[in-house]
């Protein structure tokens, strides 16, 4: 029966295809996080390489991992964090990369090639290094605010503070506070840190993993764990000076965004082309001066002004406070303690 | 005995309630100001992003296309749906009439995860063809509704006339039954449309790749986008909407006997 | 009663096999299965790498029974039941206001009302967040007559979720309302008059019982959608607002749990069909044509 409800759902799709798609031109299908990249990249990619772009956007790691697993193959370059990029290669979702068609990965800069989820670049290569950390309206804080995750036990911020709706950097946090690992697999750390999570939750407005760009923004919220990048990105695009980042005294997490072709792939030669020109070194720059994260790329770094390079929050990395830096760490996939991770976190989404 | 003041003025504050952040909205779009509240000078250049704005306009491209097919689709299937439950009254039309009610009914929620669910476990891909087969089964719905309660109010009398003066049954459809039912249709039609454009929850279950919608792309604008950018977005949207409910209108009151 | 006209049973049945097969087949193949089908898959195992597990297993339903659901459902009851209940009170003014109305007016009245249900959903939403916004007109306005201090805000709370659910499906409340209404005789408010019946108890009295089927098919269309809202309350509500609805996605979409996402969706399928069977039921109902 479902044998034949596929097959018949496959005769749809083709008569469906056919209304669907207008040029010939080949089309790369990308599959990425919101305001990721610069467009007027991704046009210099299209009138390159005679195709087209089509971008869509997806808000979480899981939620890229789920509508791949659900069905949605056809993608050709997709930007999964590290720990998911372990994961996708684990479940053979990912195809292995033809290191012939990335000469641009010479300039990748081998401080990070250990850090990276794939040294060998052989199914990934890292897009864009963050951190998460907190970011806060200095007009809305006292001045001698100091970057701690304990400030979300602050009634003083009650109802204007968020975290992360992600399972791992909310955890992450409360792990760091206690002094423990943000991949700790030990039920009691993570029992406390669960405990420590609800009692934060009461000063919380929500969780919110997007949203709080534009609510930081607006100064609906003052305090808001958030990505490195989207929250510089306030203070430089949408010009609002007040906006502060930095990371907690405890430790934040690291991550990078990787580079990636899922199986099922249509492009893929196209798809590398993509990820080699991301890797040029005026492309990996401009997207660099455009999101505020730091692309691993050295050729890239030299195309930087000074001011720019020498950023210690966006190039945390290089520039960080090298005793901060040592108290983070990247984010792991826990494999089966992962269900230990949502059991934890349903009981402080469910909490009063 | 006249309608009290009680009710007026709830109908009144009502009204009020509904086009007060509409109105708000609209004033945004025309303001320097990023934020709203505070005053800033008359501008379109919120409009002129958002007209430049890539992404949005291949979202609307996307939406157009779906919401093409999927009232063509949907039309077809929801007038023959109506046709048969008006003219057969067996059980099979009630597990019919009970189908085609159902959807309209049902929660997005629902639809979306277990359309998800479905076609993942028959390995169907998502993208665009899945969007279109779960747009086409709310929308026949819908469809199927509108033109059932325009044939409730059709005069039998005259298909019987057409079989009087020989029409064959095609003839007495094509040319009579169709003909008054076409404005019902086309309220259908355009209904079908509106909500195919409209729908987010269950389009975001099961989307995949080159199937970002308008309301997906709305979505994102709202959680990331810059606010002015959306109150322009929004304003086109609710002037559409604007034209559209007037057309439905123009098209049900044609030929409506008085 | 069978068909009306044309041959004999054996081509009707055909003629009508003909004309439902299409939609009937579409609806079984993308509703009834699909709905059906969360149901079996809710037996299944969980996979924590995704998809569904080998097997069979009552995980997922002793899952959803845990006491740390209890608090869910009882919210997504309480905000959906109040929200079913102010439509209903603001509702039936304004359906008994247009019916009275002279024609003119009634038609203007009826477009005002469905102009913002074809707004975009989307978009209404985004309204009340930038109206609800701590800077925003009423929080100004509220602030300014000293109803709220400074340190409460509008946004994100169980309240807003209840707001925004009432300004979606108010209007799928007035229209079927204002269609009993329009029906309704209301020389029979006269009539109860003249009998000595205060206005207030002749409405009560008489108005409200002969409308009452138009009231109950406006309950389920604000009950029913608001029981799986998932949207309104992930952009206006705050950390004490997930519902049912965001709970099947976020099982779905980020803990690799579908088994548990579909029993919740089961469970959720059932509270829904329970009151649409209740009022559907009723002989002259519309279902029972």
């Amino acid at each position: 029966m479902k044998r034949y409800l596929g097959i018949a759902l496959a005769a749809l799709t083709a008569i469906l295809g056919t209304t669907a798609c207008g040029s010939r031109r080949p089309v790369l299908h990308v599959y990425t996080w919101a305001d990721y990249f610069d467009m007027d990249v991704v046009r210099q990619f299209e009138r390159e390489f005679g195709c087209r772009v089509r971008i869509d956007n997806f808000a979480s790691n899981e939620e890229l991992y789920a509508k791949l697993r659900a069905g949605a193959t056809g993608y050709d370059v997709i930007f999964p964090t590290t720990y998911m990029v372990h994961l996708m290669r684990r479940e053979n979702m990912l195809i292995p990369l033809d290191r012939e068609q990335l000469p641009n990965l010479v300039h990748l800069d081998p401080k990070f090639r250990a850090i990276s989820a794939d040294p060998d670049n052989a199914y990934s290569v890292p897009y864009m290094f963050g951190t998460t950390g907190l970011g806060w309206r200095t007009d809305r804080v006292p001045e001698d605010f100091e970057a701690s995750w304990t400030v979300f036990a602050n009634p003083e911020f009650r109802g204007r503070m968020s975290m992360l709706a992600d399972m791992r950097e909310a955890m992450g946090a409360a792990l760091k506070t206690l002094g423990y690992s943000l991949n700790s697999t030990d039920p009691g750390e993570l029992a406390a840190a669960g405990e420590l999570l609800k009692a934060w939750k009461p000063q919380l407005a929500r969780y919110d993993s997007e949203g709080y760009r534009n609510s930081l923004a607006s100064a609906e919220l003052v305090v808001v764990q958030g990505y490195s990048g989207d929250i510089i990105m306030i203070r430089e695009d949408d010009e609002v000076e007040e906006v502060r980042y930095a990371v907690p005294r405890e430790g934040g997490s690291l991550w990078a965004d990787e580079m990636a072709i899922p199986a099922g792939a249509r492009q893929v030669e196209l798809a590398h082309a993509f990820i080699n020109f991301f890797h040029r070194p005026e492309i990996a720059a401009q997207n660099m001066e455009y999101n505020y994260y730091h692309c691993p790329n050295m050729a890239a770094y030299e195309l930087l002004d000074d001011d720019f390079l020498s950023d210690p929050v966006i190039f945390f990395l290089l520039h960080g406070d090298p005793e901060l830096l040592a108290k983070c760490e990247f984010i792991e996939d826990l494999g089966e303690a992962n269900a230990l991770y949502t059991r934890i976190w349903d009981e402080v989404r469910a909490a009063r | 005995m006249k309608a009290g003041w009680l009710p007026r003025v709830t109908t009144l504050l009502v009204l009020v309630f509904f086009y007060l952040p509409i109105l708000i909205l609209v004033l945004g779009s025309f303001n320097t100001s990023r934020t709203i509240g505070v005053r800033g000078d008359f501008t379109l250049q919120w409009y002129v992003r958002l007209v430049r704005d890539r992404n949005v306009m291949e979202a609307l491209s996307t939406s157009l296309q779906i919401g093409a097919v999927v009232t063509l689709l949907s039309t077809v299937l929801g007038t023959v749906a109506a046709l048969a439950l008006h003219r057969f009254r067996t059980r099979m039309q009630r597990i019919h009439y009970g189908l085609v009610y159902a959807p309209v009914v049902v929660p997005d929620v629902l639809m979306g995860i277990s359309l998800l669910l479905f076609f993942a476990s028959v390995g169907f891909r998502l993208g665009r063809a899945s969007i279109v087969l779960a747009h086409v089964t709310f929308c026949l719905s819908y469809v199927a509704l509108v033109v059932l309660a325009r044939l409730q109010e059709f005069d039998e009398t005259l298909m019987e006339a057409a079989y009087d003066l020989g029409a064959t049954r095609t003839q007495a459809v094509v040319r009579v039954l169709l003909p008054l039912l076409g404005p019902g249709i086309l309220a259908g039609a355009l209904l079908a449309f509106t909500i195919s454009l409209d729908d987010f929850v269950i389009t975001f279950f099961v989307a995949g790749p080159g199937a970002t919608t308008l309301p997906i792309s709305v979505y994102s604008m709202i959680r990331y986008g810059r606010p002015p950018v959306i109150y322009a977005l929004s304003t086109v949207l609710i002037a559409l909407t604007f034209v559209s409910v007037w057309m439905v209108q123009r098209a049900t009151q044609r030929r409506t006997p008085a | 009663m069978d068909g009306r006209r044309g041959g004999a049973g054996h081509g009707m049945r055909r003629r009508e096999w003909t004309m439902s097969a299409p939609s009937l087949g579409w609806l079984v193949v993308f509703f009834a299965i699909p709905t059906t089908y969360i149901l079996v898959l809710s037996f299944r195992p969980a996979n924590p790498l995704g998809g569904v597990g080998e097997g069979w297993s009552l995980e997922s339903w002793r899952r959803v029974f845990q006491p740390e659901y209890y608090a869910i459902y009882a919210r997504t009851a309480w905000i959906s039941g109040a929200a079913t209940a102010i439509c209903l009170l603001l509702g039936t003014p304004v359906a008994y206001t247009m019916a009275r109305a002279p024609a003119r007016t009634r038609a203007w009245l009826l477009t005002l009302v469905v102009v913002p249900f074809w707004t975009n959903f989307l978009v209404r939403i985004f309204a009340w967040k930038v109206l609800l916004h701590p800077d925003g007109l009423i929080r100004h306005l509220f602030g300014a007559l000293r109803l709220i201090g400074p340190e409460v805000s509008l946004l994100n709370r169980p309240e807003a979720v209840l707001l925004v659910l009432v300004y979606t499906y108010l209007p799928f409340a007035i229209l079927p309302i204002y269609a009993a209404a329009d029906s309704f005789d209301f020389g029979l408010l006269e009539a109860a008059r003249d009998l000595g019946a205060s206005r207030f108890s002749a409405i009560v009295r008489v108005f409200l019982p002969g409308i009452r089927r138009g009231l109950g098919v406006a309950a389920l269309l604000v009950l029913i959608p608001a029981l799986g809202s998932y949207l309104i309350p992930d952009l206006v509500g705050g950390t004490r607002s997930v519902m049912v609805g965001n709970k099947i996605t976020q099982r779905a979409f980020t803990d690799r749990n579908w088994p548990e996402a579909a029993a919740l969706a089961s469970l959720l399928t059932v509270a829904v069909f329970v009151p649409l069977l209740a009022v559907l039921r009723r002989p002259g109902s519309e279902a029972g044509r």
